[in-house]
């Protein structure tokens, strides 16, 4: 057991499943940092990306062309993030509510629509996005294959993380898009247009959510399922908190979440003699002992899902 | 303003309440009205002469295009067939199937059924107190004088898809993906190991659970986990989240099996075969045996003799299995039907 686990070969092959698990979950987890950071909190991430999913799935099949799936995946996206952004910006109505009603809408629309979709015909599995060698760096031991054995979609997510980074870092944009979450009134003051950056941030995340929902379907699977997201929009959420609200460590976060659970679906192939359900626990377990490392030091935008109103108190 | 917003909240939820959980009861005065209103015109006299009602509960929606949809077509089919006076309900919740069949039972139904092992308890509950209802489940494990259990041997396909894995495979390793722990999908599991180990005793079968019907996913990681240690045969039963396994089969280049229905289309070059469960014979077996008098309150297994369970054709895919494999996989199966070779029937996890 234990001599088939502490191979190279395992090690490599974990790090490149951690990576694979984790992609949808930083993009999702950026797209909603995003957001929270502009002070509104998404909880409807899940309905953003099965969106996102469905749409790709729907526009690469009729279309036959991936791009025009992606392009779809994002539309699908920002539809979705567009209701809670209006909901929650232009009516000021409690984000909680509004996200989860949002997870609930999208999972019985795109079930309702992908039952038309396959109605008396059966289909093929899309053939999805191959993936591109980096020469050099991928012959690293361990995690060459890991990180430059991938997609163009994760190759795009080590630049995004790089430019969230100096645009929140460096750029007065960037100053001005956390303002509008730790305090709207004084970036108000200060001349920031409040509900116009909250519905970029809000664009943003639903880009981004498209993309993690439709990385599932266009890299990974080539078929859209029902409820396919199975909970990640919601790993997400934690990722976020886990990262304290960075782009680096939302993208740490997310690579604990996937990895624990490529850990743990892989000790099940190799026979660990435990029961499946106390792996599957894994993951939980770890961001647990995670969250209790944070304690204390909260990075939370101070307006965080409280809609600001021009003018009142 | 806020009008508006309630408006639109209400709305969406409304449609996700319709869409995706339901909830509500399909009235009967609703379904009745619409049965009769077709069977009016084309009633055909049951086997004795005389017409059964018939109740179905499902757990989901009758229109959901796999389990719960699949009862719902064997039910049509009485009414079809023999006439029967149909009802359903859908999308009921476990506090409510007892309520359910209480109604049926106190209206006069013949026969009631409850398609899923969840509606074993409600059946032996509410069958102690209506007699003269007979209450048939599937996949359950109750049996009384009144109620009996209908259980696909859905074993024999996971055997047969089993011996197909250890006859294909080269390097001796083959892999099985299941959804949840339940004892109608273990069986499964265990039957693809029975199954293989009955060609090779030393071949090395790696088994993973998802623990999710829906994280399709997750069903791709755990069979590319299977490929990276050198499995090259790919079998599951997690119904729709098992396209995940068949997806990474595909980019392996290796073979796989389908489960439920025929997967073939999904990965023409790489599902051999898939195993089918034929739910509306079950319903109808069920109902021919109350009609006869040849019910016995028992838990009751149909399975390839009863063409319940049925494996899909080849395709193109019959060339890439040699001759001899075939034949031996075709006397098997034969062997089953005629009760010849009985599949072992094992519901406990293996570790």
């Amino acid at each position: 057991m234990l001599e088939q686990i502490l191979t190279m070969g395992f090690f490599t092959a974990f790090f490149s499943a951690m990576v694979r698990m984790a992609v949808p979950l930083i993009y999702a987890g950026l797209g909603e940092m995003f957001a929270e950071k502009a002070g509104i909190l998404n909880i409807g991430m899940e309905g953003v990306m099965l969106s996102g999913a469905f749409c790709s799935f729907a526009g690469a099949m009729f279309s036959g062309s991936l791009m025009i799936g992606l392009l779809c995946g994002i539309l699908g996206g920002i539809a979705v993030g567009m209701i809670h952004a209006v909901l929650s910006i232009k009516l000021a109505q409690n984000q909680s509510v509004s996200g989860i009603a949002i997870n609930m809408f999208v999972l019985g629309v795109t079930s309702f629509f992908s039952r038309i979709l396959k109605e008396g015909k059966s289909y093929q599995q899309l053939t999805t996005f191959s993936t591109i060698k980096i020469p050099g760096l991928r012959s690293i031991p361990l995690i060459g294959d890991a990180l430059f054995n991938q997609d163009i979609f994760t190759y795009f997510l080590y630049v995004l993380i790089i430019v969230m980074t100096v645009f929140y870092a460096k750029t007065a944009k960037g100053l001005a898009f956390q303002a509008v979450g730790e305090h709207p009134r004084a970036a108000d003051a200060a001349g920031i247009p409040v509900h116009k950056y909250q519905y970029i941030a809000m664009l943003v995340n639903g880009i981004l959510g498209g993309i993690g929902g439709a990385y599932l379907v266009l890299v990974q699977l080539g078929v859209f399922t029902e409820n396919m997201i199975s909970g990640r929009g919601y790993i997400a959420l934690a990722a976020v908190i886990l990262g304290r609200y960075t782009p680096v460590g939302t993208f740490g976060a997310a690579l604990i979440f996937g990895g624990a659970n490529a850990l743990q679906i892989r000790l099940q192939a190799v026979g660990v003699p435990l029961p499946a359900q106390a792996l599957a626990m894994l993951p939980y377990i770890i961001t647990l002992i995670a969250l209790l490392g944070s304690i204390g030091r909260s990075n939370e935008p101070e307006s965080l899902s409280k809609p600001y109103i021009r003018g009142s108190r | 303003m806020k009008k508006l917003v309630a408006m639109a909240l209400s709305l969406t939820l409304a449609v996700s309440m319709l869409t995706a959980c339901g909830g509500t009861k399909e009235t009967k005065a609703e379904t009745s009205a619409e049965t009769t209103a077709e069977t009016s015109g084309e009633t055909t006299a049951a086997a004795d002469g005389e017409s059964l009602k018939v109740a179905l509960c499902v757990t989901g929606a009758v229109n959901d295009m796999g389990f719960c949809q699949s009862a719902y077509e064997g039910l049509v089919l009485l009414e079809e067939k023999y006439g029967a006076e149909i009802a359903y309900t859908e999308n009921l919740q476990a506090a409510d199937m007892a309520a359910a069949f209480t109604d049926y039972a106190a209206n006069g139904y013949d026969i009631v059924i409850g398609h899923g092992f969840q509606f074993g308890d409600p059946a032996l509950e509410v069958g102690a107190q209506y007699p003269d209802t007979t209450f048939i489940c599937t996949e359950a494990a109750a049996a009384s004088d009144n109620v009996a259990s209908y259980v696909m041997s859905c074993e024999q396909g996971g055997y047969i898809e089993g011996m197909l894995a250890a006859s294909m495979t080269k390097s001796n390793k083959i892999g099985f993906i299941g959804p949840i722990e339940g004892a109608s999908l273990i069986k499964i599991m265990n039957g693809f190991e029975d199954g293989a180990k009955s060609i090779n005793p030393d071949i090395e079968v790696q088994t993973a659970w998802t623990g999710s019907f829906t994280d399709t996913a997750l069903a791709k990681e755990a069979a590319q986990a299977m490929i990276d240690s050198g499995v090259d045969f790919i079998a599951h039963d997690a119904n729709e989240c098992g396209n995940g396994a068949i997806a990474a089969a595909q980019e392996a280049g290796i073979y796989a099996t389908g489960d439920s229905y025929d997967q073939h289309e999904l990965a023409p070059e790489t599902v051999l075969t898939s195993s089918m469960y034929n739910v509306p014979l079950v319903i109808e077996s069920a109902y021919l045996d109350v009609v006869n008098g040849t019910f016995k309150g028992e838990v009751k297994y149909l399975g390839m003799a009863e063409g319940v369970v049925e494996m899909a054709p080849y395709y193109d895919m019959e060339s890439a299995i040699p001759e001899d494999v075939r034949t031996m996989i075709d006397e098997k199966i034969e062997a089953i039907k005629s009760g010849e070779f009985v599949v072992p029937l094992d519901e406990n996890i293996r570790k």
